[in-house]
């Protein structure tokens, strides 16, 4: 309805783009998630180790693609983008606590090897 | 050709065949129809690259009736099936030795019922109604993204397609509609079946995850001047409510799918029996998005009937505001719930009462609204019209299904009877509840997308077989649920349940007269429709925006963005008089243009869905490659818009006053004169 209907290029989410940042933003977070993938595959550390680890990498991931690839900021135009982040924190927290918390109980009544055991058989 | 051959074509199966003969001639019709009527520039032209909202609504809508259809004829193959197949002294025929269907056969008919209906009959009939009321409610002239719009479109119809083709090239799942694991992974089920089920059900979801997000910034960025959100039609607020649960839950679904692939393709073991695989993992991601998912269904639903409650009760919505809570209250409390569909996977007891305690949650908000629809009619002059018909049935079938979910909800009786039939002849009034509300609100907003209503006779004849049909499955459903009966059962061990079973096929058949009856309901709103024409307001006494602009909709929507000043707008203008009010010279109107690249994008994406199941590697990386370089060739596209020159908008308004019909496929706009650099 403004001028930059007509004109894409002065939309604000536009003029934010910016090559050397997505490229850097690809880089960064395909050696993270290598690097979260290379420590699965060969076991480099014990299991719990593990899980602290790649999920360490996947906030660090998520921090870098906020900040390079989503311009997250509180600006007029980002603002829904950092808005949207933030309500899906709680029901992030609340999906994986929840699961976290059946799986606590489920191993002391059920068969299925905890992912302790299973991991050290695999090697 | 990877895993294809020709022994994978089912040429020994009658059903089958039969099926494809008749798939065949209908093909064969259609085709000449459009060659004979020369309409084929029309269809390219008009409708399959349209990013129109109320075109893509009306085509979501039809590949939804289509899938219907499909899993309506599964459904009655499982009810003969288990008719026929009691006790061990019942016949077979077509080589099974009970009943008529090899026990391969009914489960793949059981998987694909139920993939069928929830995700491409229910979802595609919602969220097409969605696209096309939603920004008429707010008075947008389209969707925020109508690329993105046409491209969700196109995947939901390649996955549509895909389990089509399952039909008659090799076989589908077998092992009901949500999978299980170990049980689909590749050892135990080496076959093309479930991967086409994966692959399927992923094209499914990534369309209605990119649908969410267009409705979500459609109704939080276009609104018209003056719409404040405490003004939303209550449609919209639903509209909102759920497309956030879809946005947040679906991709927990792709990732769930997708892992159970990587376990299928690459031989990972994220849900393996042992290797640190983890098979309950699985069951926990499904209904992570399984359950929320119920609610993104009934949310629109119910929205739906808070339209047509209050226009047929001459009266304004009951509570609004608690209606708005009651819907974010219910998808809020939809987020904790899933594991009530696995209280026997032996969770420790705290947690079985902590999910059954939010289960039983859902029913006040859910409560709350079912009196704000009594209190609507309540002193209302109420019309029993066709579209009053279905909301009130809605609401009979709300009640009895969410008591019998509240049943379920005790993990204790859940215990006794879950994958038992109580269970699901529960989900299925819940299921049964959002069709009526759906076929409601195709009576209610037919006229406004067509310019005609549909007639009531047959409409009726439909509505009462529809309770006939479903009164007499149901109510014998929940009491062999009572008795002990498994799901998915091909053969009936137990004689004594026969009776029950039998009984039921009255039911299919009412439910067999009720598809005639909507055909012939159909057909003869078409014949008559000179008759059944309707101005802007079809009904008299609605309410919300979307009744203000002209019937047939215009391209453009409103040729004056409308200022909104009241909750129920278009009560508000007639209430002051100024219904008829136009507000200075017509103007130049910009629109989306239209775009061949999201069906193109659709057909590749069922290429490579295909591809990816029967293992063709070449046409998988070939149409994947095509895919992106697609996306990439579109993004340098200039022309991407068109105008509707002020002269051609006031043309068409002047027809639109003679009251002449303006029919929807009628081209309007032209590509953008390149602005001068
Ligand atoms: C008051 C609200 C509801 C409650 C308390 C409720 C409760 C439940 C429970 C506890 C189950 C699991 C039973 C079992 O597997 O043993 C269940 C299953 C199911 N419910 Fe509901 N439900 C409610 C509303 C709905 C709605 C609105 C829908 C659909 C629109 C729905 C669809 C389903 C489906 C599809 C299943 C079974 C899925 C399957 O196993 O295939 N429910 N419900
Ligand atoms: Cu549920």
């Amino acid at each position: 309805m403004s001028a930059s209907h007509h004109d894409p290029l002065s939309h604000p989410e536009v003029q934010l783009a910016s090559g050397r940042g997505y490229v850097a933003n690809f880089l960064v977070t395909t050696l993270l998630m290598g690097f979260g993938l290379w420590l699965s595959v060969t076991h480099a550390v014990a299991p719990l180790t593990l899980v602290a680890v790649t999920s360490g990498i996947a906030a660090v991931a998520v921090g870098v693609q906020a900040y390079l690839l989503l311009h997250m900021n509180l600006s007029e135009a980002q603002i829904w983008h950092t808005v949207a982040m933030i309500l899906f924190l709680p029901l992030f927290v609340v999906t994986i606590g929840l699961t976290a918390w059946m799986f606590h109980g489920l191993y002391a009544r059920t068969m299925i090897m905890s992912p302790h055991i299973g991991a050290f058989l695999h090697r | 050709m990877g895993r294809l051959s020709l022994r994978q074509i089912p040429y020994q199966n009658p059903i089958l065949v039969g099926t494809f003969v008749f798939a065949l001639i209908l093909g064969a019709a259609i085709v000449g129809l459009v060659t004979y009527h020369k309409r084929w520039g029309v269809l390219w032209r008009e409708w399959l690259t349209t990013v129109d909202h109320k075109k893509i609504g009306v085509m979501y809508c039809l590949i939804g009736l289509v899938m219907l259809f499909r899993g309506f004829i599964d459904a009655l193959m499982i009810r003969t099936q288990q008719a026929i197949a009691v006790g061990p002294h019942s016949p077979g025929y077509l080589g099974a030795l009970h009943g008529y269907l090899t026990p391969f056969h009914a489960g793949q008919i059981f998987t694909a019922h139920g993939l069928i209906m929830v995700v491409f009959a229910a979802t595609p009939l919602l969220v097409g109604l969605m696209n096309i009321i939603v920004p008429l409610q707010i008075g947008a002239r389209d969707m925020a993204y109508p690329y993105l719009n046409a491209l969700g479109l196109w995947l939901t119809a390649a996955g549509a397609a895909l389990v089509m083709v399952s039909l008659f090239i090799g076989n589908f799942a077998h092992g009901g509609w949500y999978g299980f694991v170990p049980y689909f992974e590749l050892p135990y089920s080496p076959g093309v079946g479930v991967d086409y089920w994966l692959w399927a059900f992923q094209l499914s979801v990534l369309g209605t995850t990119l649908g969410s997000i267009n409705l979500i910034a459609t109704i939080v960025k276009m609104r018209a001047p003056g719409m404040t959100w405490m003004r939303m039609p209550i449609f919209t607020w639903a509209s909102l409510s759920a497309n956030l649960i879809a946005l947040t839950t679906f991709p927990v679904l792709m990732v769930c799918l997708a892992l159970l692939a990587s376990d299928r393709y690459f031989g990972t073991h994220f849900y393996t029996a042992g290797m640190g695989g983890n098979l309950m993992l699985y069951n926990d991601l499904f209904w992570v998005w399984g359950h929320p998912e119920v609610y993104f269904l009934i949310l629109p639903a119910f929205g739906m009937m808070s339209e047509i409650v209050p226009t047929f009760s001459e009266k304004t919505l009951f509570g609004y505001a608690t209606m708005v809570i009651a819907s974010f209250a219910i998808g809020g409390v939809s987020w904790g719930v899933w594991l009530h569909h696995f209280f026997t996977m032996a969770a420790a007891p705290s947690v079985n009462s902590f999910y059954s305690v939010t289960t039983m949650l859902v029913g006040i908000p859910t409560g709350v609204k079912v009196f704000n629809w009594i209190f609507t009619m309540y002193r209302g002059r109420v019309r029993f019209e066709l579209p009053m018909m279905w909301a009130v049935l809605s609401l009979f079938l709300l009640l009895v299904g969410g008591l019998t979910g509240m049943m379920n909800a005790f993990a204790t009786n859940d215990y006794m009877w879950h994958n038992g039939v109580f269970v699901v002849a529960h989900f299925h009034l819940m299921v049964l509840l959002i069709a009526a509300s759906i076929f409601g609100s195709v009576e209610y907003w037919f006229p406004k997308v067509f310019g005609f209503k549909l007639e009531a006779r047959w409409g009726k004849a439909f509505f009462w077989c529809i309770v006939l049909g479903t009164g007499w499955v149901f109510i014998p459903m929940f009491l062999l649920g009572f008795a002990g009966m498994t799901r998915r059962l091909d053969y009936i061990p137990y004689t004594q349940w026969g009776p029950y079973l039998r009984v039921m096929l009255v039911g299919m058949g009412f439910y067999i007269l009720a598809v005639a009856f909507f055909f012939m309901h159909l057909y003869v709103s078409l014949r008559d429709r000179a008759k059944n024409r309707v101005g802007a307001d079809a009904w008299g006494t609605s309410r919300s925006l979307e009744w203000m602009t002209h019937s047939p909709v215009p391209a453009y929507n409103f040729a004056f963005v409308p200022q909104v000043h009241a909750r129920d707008e278009w009560a508000w203008r007639k209430e002051q008089g100024v219904a008829d009010l136009k507000s200075g010279p017509y103007r130049d109107i910009h629109m989306p243009g239209n775009t061949g690249v999201p069906f193109v994008l659709g057909a590749l994406a069922l290429a490579l869905a295909f591809a990816l199941t029967w293992r063709i590697w070449w046409l998988s990386g070939l149409a994947l490659a095509l895919c992106v370089a697609v996306v990439i060739v579109r993004a340098f596209a200039e022309d991407t818009d068109t105008v509707i020159s002020a002269q051609d908008v006031e043309r068409a308004e002047r027809r639109y006053h003679d009251g002449e019909v303006v029919p929807m496929e009628e081209p309007m706009g032209r590509p953008t004169p390149r602005p001068a650099t």
